[in-house]
């Protein structure tokens, strides 16, 4: 059982290896497939067996790596990591089966995104530190290329963009790291790496708020938290399509999970310190960003927003120090992996059929691909929370749970909430209805485009058919969230 | 007399007589048989390291061995090792032989490890003109290069002052202690202080930290690509193995602290904002070395043996780090038009796969990626500064490394992101050459993910 997670972390790496030394396009393509299908699986089968009962983290693995430095390789799962890591695997056996048809530089593009798998897993389950930050880092360089490589006409501009801010970040994050784990060495006497090893420590408040500060720094611009976001809405509209799933569904949640894996369960005085900066951040995240994302007429570029805007939801729940709240903004974390990542692939679909994001070139088009028309209803209801959908257990447990500490921020986000559904509408109207602003030209030349292909649907079907088993009966998923969110509250 | 602590600088010595002996009947023609003899002579005083009985004393004290010493000199053997292996070619591609190339790395080399194990700073003034001199004679060895003359020149002239400047000081070490051997002399009165001043300034000088770094863009841009990676790691390695050993006598100085943090500052935010101003690959990576500059002198700042062990980690691995991008640049030089300006470099990836992918390794490493151990460096270092009190300092290096991922990211940009216009007959890279980038980038990954390999051994 515990090799069975290290097995799931390295495959890719491995993978990533053999393509690299293979070159061949359709078995760069099946293997990667093939490989992160196992790696689902496998995943699939350690959250099955999972004990939500007993506390504590399961499936570990741990030896020395760096002696002299107190670094081990450990890696573990709580409750939280074993969610993101199903959905993680999830988006990435889509946006695999999504790239199908990529030509470009295909067995590049495919070395990368499963190093990037590697990456993603791994930060996820790392228990150490430096093998934490080791992840951390090491999803930069790929997607830095992802974007730079096969992205639209700026492409270099946003890779630079994101690898600068998200580098700024984590150097902060880096020095944060450093000062605890030298407290820790000048408290014991022994330097160690390790998490469980700090978890045990009360520190001083003035460490506890420097370097809650320092981490804060790093995880908010990977989140990302107004007013460190810009970064985002150009990183996604430039990356291409399963550059961006992977980012808005996994990457932005590493920022999340730090907050919750790391910020509270180490820092516990300094975070209730900073609820009321976090508050704010989070509300002007949820309304000035649903707004912004009213105001685009780029259709990537609204959803990055309103991406930012659910993340605002999600930090929101992480600080309530409520368990709903938590176990919400975590269920949140995952539906909206789900959610957005079925957002990009339409995007990125009718870029694929028209060439074009901007909603003044789009109408029309539930006439000429309504399978898709279908599925991006689907998807849009899903990321606004619609019942049924895992969304909208999640944002019902975040507002539960705040309502009972904080009425008033939580009055102020749900009506930032109600705004999802205008910004989603809105657009859904301009892409697929509203048919006779366009030329007759355009809807000439759109009497043959083809609707979704076998490999696009299995992919929409497998991220529907999650959000919506965790909408449907999200007992177990809870459950399963909680075991976490009792230790992070020190129930 | 104890000769066997001696023993790699014998055999160096050695060396240098015979290969100077050979080179007297040598033409052209026996070039390359002069650097492969050169190589087994760097060879056989690396493996000499290992038989040297330390700690240990000589010469009257003057010349001292202990294991911290001993792990230097192998380092910089390996260097000047590499970069024979990498220069061979460069310079029959260019039609540039001279058969002197062959023993004055070795002078370099013999020079820095002697430098290594001075107790006394007279031995140490000689070793360091040792290695200077020879130097400004590899930067300035090249035919029908204008440039090269000039940066010889220049490094000449500069490192002139910077001799001055030492020998100054040790007289005033002199005048405050009443010798010339290192001694923990614990007493602060203005000559003294003086002496630290101006010791503390020649080797700023000759690392180039700011404000004594003028002559390095310049030089770097004018010698020959290989001779450049040579001066920018070798001498390095060997000025912060001595800085760590000076730094028990000065460290009790209240100004040592304040100089240093000044130095280091300086260097780190004057080189990281004028770099992005630079179209020249090689001046940029000259700039790069002042900014790391700034980055070791924060090493320095206290006497705290972790701290010290991060820096010389560190600047252990980038000197094969910047020898390895240096070897990169000189590979592709041999391309006819080849300037080094940024948009020579469009579209290597393309042309050249393997080399624009081992650039980007060392580029990553510069600006502190993991797994590349120049990051083990950065993060060892962030722990020693904690470690000692100095936050603030720690988060100015924070500030500095973000800055400076910028003008990395441009020549990743240009190698990668871009297309190339001019079209150039393609580059072959020579089995020296490649020998010295796969050692340089296996040690670069390698000590990333085990760094307790070469940590372990730094015993301070």
């Amino acid at each position: 059982m515990e090799q069975l997670l290290n097995i799931a972390i390295f495959m890719p790496l491995v993978g990533a290896l053999l393509i690299a030394i293979v070159r061949q396009e359709k078995f760069s393509k099946i293997l990667s497939i093939g490989i992160s299908s196992v790696v689902f699986f496998i995943i699939l089968y350690l959250f099955v067996s999972f004990n939500w009962q007993t506390p504590g983290f399961q499936y570990v693995t741990r030896f020395n790596w760096i002696p002299s430095l107190g670094i081990s390789y450990h890696v573990g799962l709580d409750g939280m990591a074993i969610s993101l890591l199903l959905m993680t695997a999830l988006v990435f056996v889509v946006a695999f089966l999504w790239s199908w048809k990529v030509e470009d530089r295909p067995n590049l593009y495919f070395t990368l995104f499963l190093l990037l798998e590697t990456a993603c897993l791994g930060v996820f389950s790392a228990l150490d530190f430096f093998l934490f930050y080791l992840f951390w880092e090491g999803m930069l360089i790929p997607m830095y290329f992802i974007i730079g490589m096969w992205g639209h006409e700026r492409k270099v501009y946003a890779a630079n963009k994101f690898f600068v801010y998200t580098f700024f970040g984590s150097v902060f994050l880096l020095l944060g790291l450093a000062s605890i784990v030298v407290y820790g060495y000048v408290m014991t006497g022994k330097l160690s790496f390790d998490y469980l090893f700090h978890l045990g420590f009360s520190y001083p408040i003035w460490l506890q708020t420097a370097a809650f500060l320092l981490f804060g720094l790093g995880f908010a611009v990977k989140i990302p938290m107004w007013p460190v976001h810009t970064w985002l809405p150009d990183a996604h509209v430039e990356a291409p399509t399963a550059g961006s799933v992977i980012l808005a569904a996994v990457l932005l949640k590493m920022g999340t999970f730090g907050f919750v894996r790391y910020s509270l369960p180490l820092f516990p005085e300094a975070s209730k310190q900073f609820i009321p900066l976090i508050f704010f951040l989070s509300l002007v995240a949820i309304i000035y960003t649903a707004m912004m994302a009213i105001a685009q007429t780029h259709i990537k570029r609204l959803i990055a927003y309103s991406s930012i805007s659910h993340m605002g939801v999600v930090t929101l729940g992480t600080f309530a120090m409520d368990l709903n709240a938590l176990n919400g903004a975590i269920y949140m974390m995952v539906a909206h992996g789900l959610s957005s990542a079925a957002l990009f692939m339409s995007a990125g679909f009718i870029y694929d059929r028209v060439h074009s994001y901007h909603m003044d070139d789009l109408g029309g088009l539930a006439r000429y691909i309504p399978k898709l028309a279908v599925f991006l209803m689907i998807s849009g209801l899903a990321g606004i929370g619609f019942p049924g959908f895992a969304g909208f257990v999640a944002e019902f447990l975040v507002f539960l749970g705040t309502y009972r500490n904080f009425p008033v921020w939580a009055f102020l986000a749900g009506v930032g909430v109600v705004l999802s559904a205008a910004y989603f509408l809105y657009m859904y109207k301009r892409v697929m209805f509203e048919e006779e602003t366009l030329s007759e030209y355009r809807l000439e030349k759109w009497k043959h485009i083809k609707d979704l292909e076998t490999h696009h649907a299995i992919s929409f079907l497998l991220i529907t058919i999650y959000a919506l088993l965790m909408g449907l009966y999200p007992y177990p998923f809870v459950k399963i969230v909680e075991q976490t969110t009792k230790y992070v509250l020190g129930g | 007399m104890n000769w066997n602590v001696l023993l790699p600088e014998l055999t160096l010595s050695l060396g240098i007589l015979i290969l100077f002996l050979l080179d007297l009947f040598a033409s052209k023609k026996h070039y390359r048989a002069l650097v492969y003899a050169s190589i087994l002579v760097v060879f056989a005083s690396f493996l000499s390291v290992f038989f040297v009985e330390h700690p240990a004393r000589s010469f009257f004290n003057l010349f001292e061995v202990n294991s911290v010493n001993l792990l230097g000199k192998a380092i910089i053997y390996v260097l000047t090792g590499l970069f024979l292996f990498a220069m061979q070619d460069y310079y029959e591609r260019k039609d540039s032989v001279y058969t002197e190339l062959s023993y004055i790395p070795l002078l370099t080399a013999l020079g820095l490890s002697m430098v290594l194990s001075s107790a006394n700073f007279l031995i140490l003034f000689l070793s360091i003109e040792l290695a200077s001199i020879s130097m400004y004679l590899m930067v300035s060895l090249a035919r029908n290069e204008y440039s090269s003359k000039e940066a010889g020149f220049k490094y000449l002239i500069i490192g002139a002052v910077g001799t001055s400047m030492f020998a100054l000081g040790s007289a005033f070490y002199y005048a405050s202690t009443g010798s010339l051997f290192f001694s923990e002399y614990r007493d602060e009165n203005t000559l003294f202080l003086l002496s630290m001043l101006l010791l503390l300034s020649a080797i700023a000088l000759k690392a180039s930290a700011v404000p004594y770094h003028f002559w390095t863009p310049d030089v770097y841009e004018g010698a020959p690509t290989p001779v450049t990676g040579y001066i920018s790691s070798a001498p390095k390695v060997a000025l912060y193995f001595l800085m760590v050993h000076l730094l028990f006598y000065f460290h009790h100085l209240k100004q040592w602290l304040l100089l240093v943090a000044v130095f280091s500052l300086l260097s780190m935010f004057y080189a990281n904002v004028v770099a992005y101003a630079q179209k020249s690959v090689k001046r940029l990576l000259a700039y790069s070395t002042i900014a790391h500059s700034g980055y070791f002198f924060l090493g320095l700042a206290m006497l705290e043996p972790q701290l010290q062990k991060a820096l010389l980690f560190y600047v252990s691995l980038y000197a094969f780090a910047t020898l390895g991008s240096f070897v990169i640049m000189s590979a592709l030089e041999k391309k006819e038009g080849f300037s080094h300006h940024l948009l020579d470099y469009r579209g290597l990836y393309k042309e050249h796969p393997v080399l624009a992918s081992l650039f980007a390794l060392f580029l990553f490493s510069f600006i502190g990626i993991p797994p590349m151990a120049l990051f083990v460096g950065k993060l060892t270092l962030f722990m020693g500064l904690v470690n000692s009190m100095l936050f603030p300092l720690a988060l100015f290096l924070v500030v500095a490394s973000i800055l400076s991922a910028g003008y990395y990211l441009r020549v990743l940009v240009s190698l990668f992101l871009e297309e190339g216009e001019k079209k150039y007959a393609p580059t072959r890279v020579s089995g020296g050459e490649a020998f010295a980038l796969l050692l340089c980038s296996i040690l670069v990954l390698l000590l990333g993910i085990f760094p307790h390999l070469l940590l372990d051994l730094i015993r301070l």
